[in-house]
């Protein structure tokens, strides 16, 4: 610990992030413990080469898009088919990359480009919070401290749960209820994220919308609920800055 | 090799769709759509989150919705009290298993 008033050295401020970093990534991975082990025992009992499906998660980086193309790949699908599934899954990285633009634009191309790599949902939900919060996460390596390594540990820890769930699958009991670990994971990364009524009402419609859309082929429903509120969310900004110009 | 060859390719596919606006400055949004942007995560991410506990098993039904909801609230609650996350979700976490076992003690059936 430094006493508060020592003035802290820029090595201070990026060890900081990257401790920042690692505690608040530890604990989404250990919130996808179970789901992580479940992912792995779904993707065991596949056809598929064991080693491919781990290495899935080096490759794409992307559980949901992981576990459909191991799917596919079971029951046989085109190679086509595979990757275009994984594209609609993933178009949402779409708009990540546009929202965390503005906060990577002093980065360099490869520095860009390695972020991109990383930008899952949380590494994503991490940054934002982070780099939205006053003071914007600090100078441009703090950024990257934080951002490297929040990306990195989600990247060895999903990719060790998934392991750990090929390997050992099937030990769980099936009673053990864990399908609300993910969705509570994701409220506790979009609460942070909500800082007016129109990213409040963006949240509430998206998920809506999303539910009511479920039913769609590829999960088309999530990007749907996603659009959607954006565009809902755009509405309501307009509507209080215009009331805020007329006061 | 077939499969390693499309599990590569889903990986472009997905490097794709997270680079394309930080490829190049030029590719940037436009200055108009900007302010808009913090909108994305909360949307997204409740996207996800918010089907899952409406219907954690997929479908809407009160023995599944109502404890979940409770649960996200509580979640909510903790999270706004200490800004921490895990407790947040070791609360929530908790209270459904509670929630969950007094059902299973009273006969309820999911």
């Amino acid at each position: 610990m430094t006493a508060p008033d020592v003035p802290l050295t820029e090595d201070d401020r990026v060890r900081s992030a990257r401790r920042a970093a690692l505690r608040a990534a530890g604990v989404i991975v250990a919130s996808y413990i179970p789901f992580g082990i479940a992912a792995g025992a779904a993707m065991g009992a596949t056809s598929v080469d064991p080693l491919v499906s781990i290495l899935s998660s080096p490759i794409i980086f992307a559980g949901a898009a992981q576990i459909a193309a191991v799917q596919l790949l079971h029951v046989g699908a085109a190679l086509g088919v595979v990757v275009l599934t994984v594209a609609v899954i993933n178009a949402r990285h779409l708009l990540y990359s546009a929202a965390l633009a503005p906060h990577l634009a002093e980065w360099t191309l490869g520095q860009r480009m390695g972020a991109a790599f990383l930008l899952a949902d949380p590494v994503y939900a991490l940054a934002a919070a982070r780099f939205d919060a006053p003071g914007g996460g600090g100078g441009d390596r703090e950024k990257r401290a934080f951002y490297v390594t929040a990306g990195l540990t989600c990247l060895v820890g999903w990719t060790a749960l998934l392991a750990i769930g090929i390997v050992v699958g099937g030990f769980i009991p099936e009673w053990v209820p864990f399908e609300l670990a993910i969705p509570l994971t994701f409220l506790l990364l979009t609460l942070p994220l909500i800082k007016n009524r129109a990213g409040l009402v963006a949240a509430a419609v998206a998920g809506i919308v999303a539910l009511v859309a479920h039913g769609l082929p590829l999960g088309i429903g999530l990007m749907v609920g996603a659009v959607v509120g954006v565009a809902v969310g755009a509405i309501v900004l307009n509507l209080s800055e215009r009331r805020v110009v007329d006061a | 090799m077939l499969e390693l060859v499309a599990i590569i390719l889903g990986g472009v596919v997905t490097f794709v769709t997270r680079a394309l606006f930080l490829v190049s400055k030029k590719l940037r949004p436009p200055k108009r759509v900007e302010k808009y942007l913090p909108l994305v995560g909360p949307a997204v991410l409740g996207a996800i989150a918010i089907p899952g506990i409406l219907a954690p098993r997929g479908e809407l039904s009160v023995v599944d919705t109502i404890p979940a909801v409770i649960a996200a609230v509580v979640t909510w609650l903790v999270w706004k009290l200490t800004k921490q996350t895990a407790l947040g979700l070791l609360a929530g976490l908790g209270l459904w298993w509670g929630i969950l076992a007094v059902m299973a003690a009273l006969g309820v059936q999911r």
